[in-house]
């Protein structure tokens, strides 16, 4: 009996104790929104660059002689990380830091289209000193010089482009060519997995479904085509909503087709020979995964040293030739044209305008109704 | 005077630290996790404090099916668990002789690799081409797969928390003083009724504390249905963290992790009132 009346005390302690923390809770802030104020302009100080530049990027998408010879050639150190695995995941965790303007000690972020413009809004990122970075004036490919988010490219590079679009186990499944063949085909029930990235996912089953251009699409063709993910989640056709960890997935055959990105086919050949890129019949969607300084960045004439380095065709030719993405840097092709012919080849580096033909920007969802569109995809990856 | 008084405060003192740890570590940050459950708005608005009590209304109807989910898992493996934990223990215990701090140490060997790389093993094991699939499949107990079904999610649970329900049952179980089986013997007892009578009721503590120490954290583990399960065994510590690292609704994700943490102190109080706190507290080991 004793112990009871204790034990009640004790928890009405506890109580107590929380309630005065939770007052304290509601008079704080939250750290929530953007930064007040106008964009401000990373200068480069003019001098020789040094000291260290700490980089976030996605894993896979750098060799391994890149960033030594870099280096070796500027006397800065690099602090390169692969920690961008999910534009929302990595938002998410760098956000509180960001609205204090800190940038967690890094210089360059590289994160998709969409994103960039997103952290641009919220006054996180800072706008390039142009005149710090000619190679990338020079050298970007003439089709990434005004994506519609950054007309003029003032706070982004992109670092490599890409197409979402089938990553197909040949031998598997011979004939998916279709995004509707991963929802109708029986052969390939409980064998395909879809991109965690919404603006992937989502407009390639609008195209299926006869939407031709997704940048026009309604909230109601969102919520649609998310409704036909979730019917082909909930009957077991469709198993998976992954980030990058597809990869493995299909290396080890529990996958054997999957909306996936470009590069990634190539790096799974290593595996497996069968695994191919396949060009949808409905066309595929095309983005691009962005350099760009954040507000708060520590080094950002080592930033623009490291962009200049990059956008330098032969320094660009080794990461191509590595990761198969396309590439942001013109006269790459004539390089591998005498060193790798088989490349200079690639549609996946170097993609034609047929090959191309019926695909479309990666699209944003209707501005106002972002966040709810959000929250249905985002409850199908935990089965609503 | 002087004396007694310090002799009197020792305790508190001894107590301090440790009062203090959970203070700045478990009381604060409970209370502004509550605080934060009644924010209403976005991130990209504004959070306002509002005394927003909805969010727990929309944390329940919105996650019942993942809440549901978690608690028949986590009981599932954790029954599992027991039914794996207590011969293992009892042999270790009693039979194993000299070969006892062999066995102990092979319980706890698992941790010197962490916790995600070996879920991680699982997933490899559990593939479709696996030797143990083709195995089953073979056998006739599966269809097709093993991974993103419940079974593989439950079979993960129960693989990491094993260890935790062993540890304290053996504890109890090497306890037991052998005197009192002998004596019951020599009662005519049987050895079922000595098993009975002595050692499981003397056991119970661990027992208890081990499937307190399963069950609470299984509830709550987002790697096993993260790496095992698809999207239909999606488990409340997953959607909590898809609230709070994607979609960045941090009122729903403390009330979701408050309404997890009510009901889970529901359950074990009940629990525990059933099974009567004193064997969790081992009171009966004076007698």
């Amino acid at each position: 009996m004793r112990r009871t009346s204790q034990t009640a005390r004790l928890i009405g302690a506890i109580l107590g104790l929380i309630a005065c923390a939770t007052l304290a809770a509601g008079c704080s802030d939250l750290g929530a929104g953007g930064l007040e104020g106008p964009t401000q302009t990373a200068e480069a100080s003019g001098g020789k660059a040094s000291g260290d530049l700490a980089i976030s990027n996605w894993p896979a998408y750098i060799d391994k002689e890149t960033i030594p010879n870099f280096e070796q050639k500027t006397g800065i150190s690099v602090d390169y990380t692969e920690d961008v695995n999910d534009n929302n995941e990595f938002f998410s965790k760098l956000q509180p830091t960001l609205a204090e303007r800190d940038s967690a000690g890094r210089s360059i972020f590289v994160v998709t289209d969409w994103m960039a413009k997103k952290m641009h809004d919220l006054g996180y990122l800072q706008n390039f000193d142009k005149n710090a970075i000619p190679e990338v004036n020079k050298n970007m490919i003439p089709t990434l010089q005004h994506p519609s988010f950054d007309p003029e490219r003032q706070f982004s590079a992109p670092w490599q482009a890409g197409m979402t679009g089938l990553v197909v186990n040949t031998a598997e499944a011979p004939d998916v060519t279709s995004i509707n063949d991963l929802f109708e085909d029986p052969d390939l029930a409980g064998k395909v997995t879809v991109l965690s990235e919404m603006r992937d996912s989502i407009p390639l089953i609008m195209k299926a479904d006869g939407i031709e251009n997704p940048e026009d699409a309604s909230e109601e063709d969102w919520l649609a085509a998310i409704d036909k993910l979730s019917g082909a989640i909930e009957s077991g056709q469709i198993v998976g909503i992954t980030g990058n960890s597809y990869i493995n997935d299909m290396a080890r055959g529990d996958v054997v087709a999957a909306i996936g990105w470009s590069g990634d086919a190539i790096q799974l050949q290593a595996d497996n020979p069968d695994i191919k890129f396949v060009m949808p019949d409905e066309g595929c969607i095309i983005w691009a995964d962005n350099m760009v300084i954040p507000v708060g960045a520590p080094n950002p004439d080592a930033a623009y040293a490291w962009m200049n380095y990059i956008y330098d065709p032969k320094n660009q030719a080794p990461i191509a030739a590595y990761n198969n993405y396309t590439t942001p840097v013109t006269g790459v092709k004539e390089i591998f044209e005498k060193s790798d012919p088989a490349l200079a080849k690639s549609e996946l580096i170097f993609p034609s305008e047929e090959y191309q033909k019926n695909c479309s920007t990666q699209p944003d969802p209707p501005r106002l109704q972002t966040a709810n569109i959000e929250k249905a995809f985002e409850a199908l990856r935990t089965g609503g | 005077m002087r004396a007694f008084a310090q002799r009197k405060g020792i305790p508190y003192f001894l107590l301090l630290p440790g009062l203090l740890w959970l203070f700045v570590f478990f009381v604060v940050p409970m209370g502004f996790m509550f605080g934060i459950s009644l924010y209403e708005g976005s991130l990209d608005t504004t959070f306002e404090f509002t005394w927003n009590w909805d969010n727990y209304s929309d944390a329940l109807t919105n996650y019942d099916t993942q809440f549901f989910r978690s608690f028949l898992y986590a009981g599932v493996a954790t029954l599992l668990c027991l039914l794996l934990a207590y011969p293992l223990a009892y042999a270790i215990a009693f039979k194993a002789g000299k070969y006892r701090s062999v066995l102990l140490f092979l319980v706890v060997a698992p941790f010197f690799t962490t916790y995600l790389i070996r879920t991680y093993a699982w997933q490899t094991m559990l593939s479709n081409d696996s030797f143990v699939v083709d195995t089953m499949r073979s056998l006739g107990l599966v269809d097709t797969g093993v991974l993103k079904t419940p079974g593989a999610v439950i079979a993960g649970l129960t693989y990491n928390f094993l260890p935790f329900m062993i540890l304290p049952i053996y504890a109890s179980l090497e306890q037991i003083d052998k005197r009192l089986i002998e004596a019951g013997r020599d009662l005519y007892s049987s050895s079922r009724t000595a098993f009975r009578k002595i050692t499981l009721p003397i056991s119970m503590p661990g027992v208890i504390a081990g499937t307190l120490l399963t069950f609470i954290p299984a509830v709550g583990d987002y790697v096993n249905a993260t790496f095992l399960g698809g999207p239909n065994q999606a488990m409340i510590g997953n959607v909590i963290q898809s609230q709070y690292l994607v979609t960045k609704d941090y009122p729903i994700a403390a009330a979701l992790s408050f309404v997890m943490m009510a009901v889970i102190v529901a359950l074990v109080l009940i629990y525990i009132k059933f099974a009567g706190s004193e064997s969790l507290m081992g009171e009966e080991r004076g007698l």
